[in-house]
């Protein structure tokens, strides 16, 4: 089968422009508009996962001027599928380093979320990954987002055909949602960072496992829809002490790039993340026209906090689809 | 342990008659299905109060058209109209639902590419990036999607139990091109994931959930060196993984295949008593049906 065949049948994206038309001008309305003046993006240096974290997240969370005390906090890790040769997901240091952070910062309720987007075995991608222990440890509630009740949402943006998006009834009852991805290349979507994890809050049970009518509707056009649509505020933590370039999300090699990423908005996030990773945020089609009504996409528009960008900027290889991305301009 | 597991399912039941993924969840099909399915199974010779209500809850959430969605909000799908059948089939007084579902299921298909899609993609694409036939045709998880591994295999099960009722279909058209389907996504070495065995010039390794899952599909195939291939990936994996989900659908598929299921038997009274198997009642009740060992419900 062909790149682009699979592109359409199993991962998907690229053709839908092609086909639909590729004016996407009128694509999100007033409701969707929540980028800021400007935002604020802090890069915190983390050598090793085998280190005390909690400080780190603690900074990262106060730096970022997030109030958490009272509220009710859903930690969302990237869990998607487990190689132990592989840094496929969150590293289970940072999830419970977070959780740490988050109680002793006054939460109300701290609960870690994840709808594995490739097996529907929880206990087996758990266990493995090393999360079972730690939530069992810190007794923390863990929901599988993909089997959880789910509720209809209307969509506040249109990129892709679908009516309406059923989310899981765990995210209306929380009030904050925290997207904790890994630094990753991603051979479709050319990143996979803050925005792009979301995928995994889209229950399986309704879209199927590989989460598919998201990948026919186009993943570009599903991340911005997906993310438009959130019922709740949102922050990031990316997990960038060990990274992964070339072909990932999967199968890609271990890059250490000893940072974590913090801020509440998750395309400036992201497009920080991009720039550590020395990949163009504004070459990738989602962060592009995310940078449009979503959040900040530019520097001059990021308050960047921490260590400087130039010093950790770390030489990620992607796949040679993506070389593209690899030209900085900015 | 029958106790045990029986116990554990029957105290998450919902008011309603049915069960959630997870005991306080909405009741949904997949989940209600499974569990009528195990509880039946261990008391196969009489029909529990707790047994009638679960599969009156299945009767009275049937689409019209025959099909089953998963819960009140989503749409109709073929993963859970096949579970639901499975469940309803030992009941004489839901024949009717079974047949009406079963016409509703041969009648469903994924999608494949169009004329036009394909003709731009060959303009395009130059690089191949798996081995997947796009036109041969199983089952989705969602309608008007791609075929998938899990579905398919559900679909074709379900199918297969009671085809020699459905002359006047196409059926058996459809089962060739399910089985030609799961073939075709076979792993390298066997056994399968949810449908991808390759991607970007990858390999990717089969879950033994899933593995079990087609086994079952196939199981009137079991001579074909596709299927004993699967079965010693099966073995391997499962072993590896050593969660309730994989043990349990391991014993079902190897009694199936007329194999010795001691072995996961053990791996599940050591799991439950490990985690509870996280609550989730579709491990629950699999593990129930695969502890038991008496009545297969997947047995075609």
């Amino acid at each position: 089968m062909l790149r682009r065949d699979f592109l359409k049948y199993s991962a998907l994206g690229s053709l839908y422009p092609m086909v639909a038309g590729c004016d996407q001008s009128a694509k999100w309305g007033r409701a969707a508009f929540r980028k800021k003046d400007s935002s604020r993006v802090a890069i915190l240096s983390a050598a090793r996962y085998d280190q005390p974290l909690r400080d780190t997240i603690i900074r990262g969370i106060e730096v970022c001027g997030l109030e958490v005390r009272g509220k009710r906090i859903l930690l969302k890790p990237n869990l998607v599928e487990f190689d132990p040769k592989g840094v496929i997901n969150t590293h289970p240091a940072v999830v419970e380093a977070a959780i740490d952070s988050f109680r002793s910062l006054g939460a109300a309720q701290v609960v870690v979320a994840e709808g594995p987007g490739h097996r529907r075995d929880n206990e087996y991608l758990l266990s493995a990954s090393g999360l079972y222990d730690v939530i069992k440890e810190h007794r923390v509630r863990y929901i599988d987002l993909n089997s959880d009740d789910v509720r209809s949402t209307p969509l506040r943006s249109s990129f892709t055909d679908l009516k309406q998006l059923y989310l899981p009834e765990t995210l209306y009852n929380a009030d904050l949602l925290v997207s904790m991805p890994k630094l990753k290349t991603h051979h479709w979507a050319g990143v996979t960072l803050s925005l792009k994890n979301m995928f995994g809050v889209v229950p399986g049970a309704v879209y199927g496992w590989p989460k598919n009518i998201l990948h026919w509707q186009g993943i570009h056009q599903s991340i911005l829809d997906i993310n438009s649509s959130l019922p709740l505020p949102q922050f990031a933590i990316v997990d960038g002490i060990v990274g992964m370039e070339g072909n990932g999300p999967l199968q890609g090699r271990a890059k250490n790039s000893g940072v974590l990423i913090f801020g509440d908005d998750l395309v400036a996030v992201d497009a920080t993340s991009a720039r550590v990773m020395k990949i163009e945020p504004q070459k990738i089609d989602y962060l592009a026209k995310a940078g449009e009504f979503l959040g900040n996409l530019y520097q001059d528009k990021i308050q960047q906090i921490g260590e400087r960008l130039e010093r950790v900027q770390q030489d990620f290889t992607v796949i040679e689809d993506f070389e593209h991305l690899k030209k900085m301009t900015s | 342990m029958i106790d045990q597991l029986s116990n554990t399912l029957i105290a998450a039941q919902n008011a309603d008659g049915g069960w959630g993924a997870t005991p306080g969840r909405r009741s949904n099909t997949e989940a209600t299905s499974l569990a009528v399915s195990a509880l039946r199974s261990v008391n196969a010779g009489s029909i529990d109060d707790r047994v009638l209500r679960g599969s009156i809850w299945l009767s009275e959430h049937q689409n019209a058209d025959g099909g089953w969605r998963l819960n009140d909000v989503a749409t109709a799908g073929s993963w859970t109209t096949a579970l639901a059948m499975i469940a309803l089939s030992p009941f004489p007084e839901h024949q009717k639902r079974v047949l009406d579902a079963a016409r509703w299921l041969v009648g469903q298909e994924g999608s494949k590419p169009g004329i036009l899609a394909n003709l731009i993609l060959w303009v395009r694409g130059k690089r191949t990036v798996n081995e997947l036939n796009a036109d041969l045709v199983g089952w989705s998880w969602v309608p008007s999607s791609f075929s998938w591994v899990e579905p398919t295999s559900y679909a074709l099960t379900a199918l297969k139990k009671v085809r020699s009722s459905l002359a006047d279909t196409n059926v058996n058209e459809r089962i060739q091109q399910g089985e030609a389907m799961i073939y075709d996504r076979m792993c390298k070495g066997g056994g399968w994931n949810y449908g991808n065995s390759k991607v970007m010039d990858y390999a990717l390794w089969p879950y033994p959930d899933i593995t079990a899952i087609a086994l079952i599909a196939l199981q009137d195939r079991a001579r074909e060196p596709a299927n004993q291939r699967s079965l010693q990936s099966l073995q391997k994996t499962a072993a590896e993984v050593n969660s309730g989900l994989a043990s349990s659908w391991a014993a079902l598929c190897f009694d199936l295949y007329g194999q010795e299921t001691r072995e996961w038997q053990s791996l599940i009274e050591k799991g439950f008593e490990k985690n509870g198997f996280l609550g989730e009642t579709k491990t629950l009740a699999l593990a129930l049906m695969g502890f038991n060992g008496k009545t297969n419900p997947f047995r075609i």
